[in-house]
């Protein structure tokens, strides 16, 4: 299996494409930290309120979300979390990160997650169908060597791609932020459930992408699928990137319903449970975890069967 | 042929939707062997060949490789056989050395020893490191070639291996399958429908129409000793020879005699000696291609030329 991953990770590599897509990530972080910087710079932030003023009212809105009687316990969580923090904040003079500070850029990295997400499924999407569309399938299917073994390493090498580019994603965030906002002054709060403690920002930016990355391994998962069932690329990219952007909107236009519950775009974003934002009332990140992961057996089941029981005729 | 067979093909089919294509195959293949597999396109070739080397599922019945089932021990079947599966698709986007090492990889035991051993062997030495996209058809083919016989196969199937070939090419190639074959007792399985390329190359001819196996035969046996007589007037010298015992039949404007060599001198005498002009008396190879058809039929083989 290490040889076949190897070899599927020398095909990735030896392909321009893989290449430009991590060189493109890095260009698009150092230039959006670069166009924030300038914009700041341009209207010169005649933005006099204190960090007390915005704390205290941002403290007043979760109080006020507080007495929503129909919250849900996760949300009821998060608030009680979040008004707690504020108070210690201003109790004991604790300013948190300002946003343009490479602290804060490395706590938020996890927002251009979509990009991985995108890339991943270029990636996904190709590694199966374009064996089939260049021939070499038949070459490397009559290998002394079982068809799942081949698709499995396909697969780790797909998904070794999704995290070396959540990494560069989180490095060149950092550095970004180093050159363009610098080191800021702050400190870093959380709530661990019965008092506030103070966190590292780079745990706290570590978290927040491992936990993001549940929608690339998802959506990688199902691009793979598509990609090997329909071996087409174009098609599997396509309908992946359609669904990535209009899977999310369907949320809504189904909250009303018990069946949302069980859709997976209620689910893929694992970090509305440390956001607030949370579309679907009642759902725990115990269930978001279970539904993932039942839908990617799902996936994985069809693209297994669907590879070794295909006849190859290409 | 008392030695065992190194593969065994045993009551192969496959139904696709409610159309059987391929209708109970039996065929043994040998050590040091070539066997042809000709047919019309479509007769099946390139679907028994799939489903000998697991790229199709059989309907029914199995392959058997020194004596493993490819259905039941894919890896341990497949380990002995080398295949070239029409043009040698490879990634275009690696080196010629990649691509090598890439199926070295799947395989038990091959050292990158072997790997130069084999560029040698195919002589593609100094094109080896340039990316396969830059490569010309022929040098595809060797590079093909080279990486079925990576793990030194005992048994090497390969689907029209010289499409897009040229004519010093197909020779080589010709020849490196017989030295293979010879020296080192790989069985060879060839399917193609150039039927003067199977003739030079293969010992024995298998031959598929509509997805039945219709007939075996050794090479040797399809040459029977004919002579074409160019002689003038025709009809008196047909009935001269005919006359004699001979079996004669009129063929582009000659006489056709089915005879051995030794009677040659012969009937030429008497020919003489009747006042028939001899043109020209020349030992006549029926191709392959003549008996083919007249084992197909015409039809079907046209078709196949039109493709």
């Amino acid at each position: 299996m290490l040889k076949l991953t190897q070899n599927e990770w020398m095909k990735l590599w030896s392909r321009k494409s893989s290449w430009i897509m991590i060189i493109l990530l890095a260009i698009i972080l150092l230039a959006s930290a670069a166009i924030t910087k300038w914009v700041d710079n341009a209207m010169d932030m005649n933005n006099t309120e204190s960090w007390e003023q915005v704390e205290a009212s941002e403290m007043a809105y979760n109080l006020s979300m507080l007495e929503n009687p129909n919250l849900s316990d996760t949300q009821r969580e998060y608030y009680e979390g979040e008004v707690a923090i504020s108070e210690h904040r201003l109790e004991n003079d604790l300013p948190p990160y300002e946003y343009d500070t490479m602290q804060q850029g490395v706590i938020e990295s996890h927002v251009m997650m979509s990009i991985v997400t995108l890339f991943t499924v270029i990636i996904a999407g190709g590694i199966v169908a374009a064996e089939f569309s260049q021939g070499t399938i038949k070459m490397l299917l009559t290998r002394p060597v079982k068809r799942w073994k081949i698709l499995t390493s396909k697969y780790i090498a797909t998904m070794l791609y999704a995290i070396l580019l959540a990494i560069v994603l989180f490095i060149v965030t950092a550095l970004a932020g180093l050159i363009f906002y610098g080191i800021g002054d702050g400190t870093f709060l959380m709530w661990n459930g019965s008092e506030v403690v103070e966190g590292s920002f780079w745990l706290e930016g570590l978290k927040m992408l491992a936990l993001s990355f549940a929608s690339v391994w998802i959506i990688g998962t199902f691009a793979f699928m598509l990609g090997t069932v329909f071996r087409s690329s174009s098609l599997a990219i396509g309908l992946s990137i359609f669904l990535m952007f209009t899977g999310i909107q369907a949320v809504f236009l189904l909250a009303d319903y018990e069946i949302v519950k069980y859709y997976l775009f209620t689910h893929t974003d694992l970090t509305q449970y440390y956001t607030g934002f949370i579309p679907v009332e009642d759902i725990t990140m115990t269930m978001s975890v279970i539904v993932l992961i039942v839908y990617f057996i799902i996936f994985m089941a069809i693209s297994y069967l669907t590879f070794s029981k295909r006849d190859v005729t290409a | 042929m008392s030695e065992q067979a190194l593969v065994q093909i045993k009551n192969l089919s496959k139904t696709i939707g409610n159309k059987k294509i391929i209708k109970n195959l039996n065929l043994d293949l040998y050590k040091g062997q070539i066997t042809g597999f000709l047919g019309p396109n479509g007769a099946g070739k390139t679907t028994t060949i799939r489903m000998m080397v697991g790229l199709m599922k059989p309907s029914e019945g199995d392959v058997l490789i020194d004596g493993k089932s490819v259905k039941h021990s894919f890896e341990e079947s497949i380990e002995k056989v080398g295949v070239i599966v029409e043009n040698p698709e490879m990634y275009k986007y690696m080196s010629g050395y990649k691509n090598l090492l890439h199926f070295s990889r799947m395989h038990k035991g091959i050292s990158k020893k072997r790997i130069d051993e084999v560029i040698v062997q195919v002589g593609m030495k100094n094109r080896i490191n340039e990316k396969v996209g830059s490569y010309s058809l022929g040098m595809r083919q060797r590079l093909g070639l080279a990486q079925a016989l990576l793990h030194d196969p005992k048994f090497l199937i390969l689907d029209e291996p010289t499409n897009g070939l040229d004519p010093a090419g197909i020779r080589e190639f010709r020849l490196y399958l017989q030295k293979i074959a010879r020296e080192n007792g790989v069985a060879v399985f060839v399917s193609s429908h150039l039927l003067s390329e199977i003739e030079l190359l293969c010992d024995r001819i298998a031959i598929i129409q509509n997805g039945e196996l219709i007939d075996i035969k050794n090479v040797k046996e399809l040459q029977q000793s004919r002579f074409l007589f160019k002689v003038e007037p025709l009809a008196a010298a047909e009935e001269i020879l005919a006359g004699i015992g001979f079996p004669v039949s009129q063929f582009e404007g000659g006489l056709l005699v089915e005879t051995e060599a030794e009677h040659i001198p012969g009937a030429v005498k008497i020919l003489v000696n009747a006042n028939i002009s001899i043109f020209a008396v020349q030992p006549f190879k029926a191709t392959l291609e003549d008996q083919f058809l007249e084992m197909t039929g015409g039809g079907d083989i046209a078709q196949a030329h039109t493709k």
